[in-house]
């Protein structure tokens, strides 16, 4: 049920997320989201540059594939539901790469009238390799 | 011989700067991510929210910037080049949605600067929060960022 909303009896924990698969990814996206988050450092559009910093060439912002794993809870729970989300940068995105973002529910709790439910999330490339890792906490209504 | 950054920052706070949250700017950024959920582009579907407006994806605040700084001025102020630059982690608390039209107050703050050298070398890290708050003063979003310098 795409941007429907979940509601918190109906999530247990172990469910996981559906994944949601991005890419390959192209230099276009990289500029547009550049142009989007006001984040124009050259290292993510320029390959001579990225070249002679020593990174091998251009890469992704870390911050489109945390939007990435943003999406894939957005997707699941509703827009809206996400309450936190704390990643580390673990390795990087190139160009090309297919990235896969996804997460299972560790725990659910209750606290000052909030349903709360705490996801471990995580995205990784076609290698298998991950290139994100995390934590959210997502708002969820309740049925009754 | 690795650079050094400058530790003397940890600490500063720099000036609070005013973000207004336009329409397009949600919609251009939930399109830049390639996601198409209705609730950031769909003006009708907003409307009928529980936020009576579009509300912005929850990692949009990244996109905050002091239009009226120097947008170089923490490269200057730790002496490093833009370069040796990674994102190594971060962090979005959110209290209440963004939405278009309002105009927020973003202060960040050097929390801490420390040295460890991992597999790729010597780095240091540059922990640093911004607090984005609402015109009553109440924090909507906190961020909390890890730069990463490749010394």
């Amino acid at each position: 049920m795409k941007y429907g909303r979940i509601y918190f009896e109906d999530v247990q924990v172990g469910d996981m997320l559906p994944p949601l698969v991005k890419g390959p990814l192209q230099q276009i996206q990289l500029t547009r989201y550049a142009g989007a988050s006001l984040d124009f450092n050259p290292i993510h559009q320029d390959e001579e540059f990225a070249r002679a910093a020593g990174m091998g060439g251009v890469f992704a912002h870390g911050m489109l594939s945390m939007g990435w794993v943003g999406q894939a809870l957005t997707d699941w729970a509703g827009a809206g539901s996400v309450r936190r989300l704390g990643v580390r940068f673990a390795a990087l995105v190139r160009l090309k790469d297919i990235v896969t973002c996804t997460g299972r529910v560790i725990s659910k709790s209750e606290k000052d009238d909030l349903r709360l439910v705490d996801v471990e999330v995580w995205a990784e490339n076609q290698k298998g390799d991950k290139v994100v890792t995390g934590k959210a906490t997502l708002v969820l209504p309740s049925r009754a | 011989m690795p650079i050094k950054v400058n530790k003397a920052i940890v600490g500063k706070e720099y000036p609070p700067f005013p973000v207004t949250v336009e329409r397009g700017r949600i919609k251009d950024f939930a399109q830049a991510l390639g996601d198409p959920n209705p609730f950031y582009i769909n003006d009708a579907v907003g409307a009928a929210s529980p936020w009576g407006d579009v509300i912005a994806p929850p990692t949009f605040s990244i996109s905050f910037r002091d239009e009226a700084a120097d947008s170089g001025a923490l490269l200057r102020d730790l002496g490093v080049d833009i370069s040796r630059l990674l994102h190594g982690e971060q962090e979005f608390e959110i209290h209440h949605q963004l939405v278009p039209g309002e105009t927020y107050l973003c202060r960040t703050k050097v929390l801490d600067v420390y040295e460890k050298t991992g597999r790729s070398g010597p780095m240091a890290f540059v922990v640093r929060e911004t607090a984005v708050t609402d015109r009553a003063g109440e924090v909507v979003v906190s961020m909390r960022q890890i730069t990463v310098v490749r010394l």
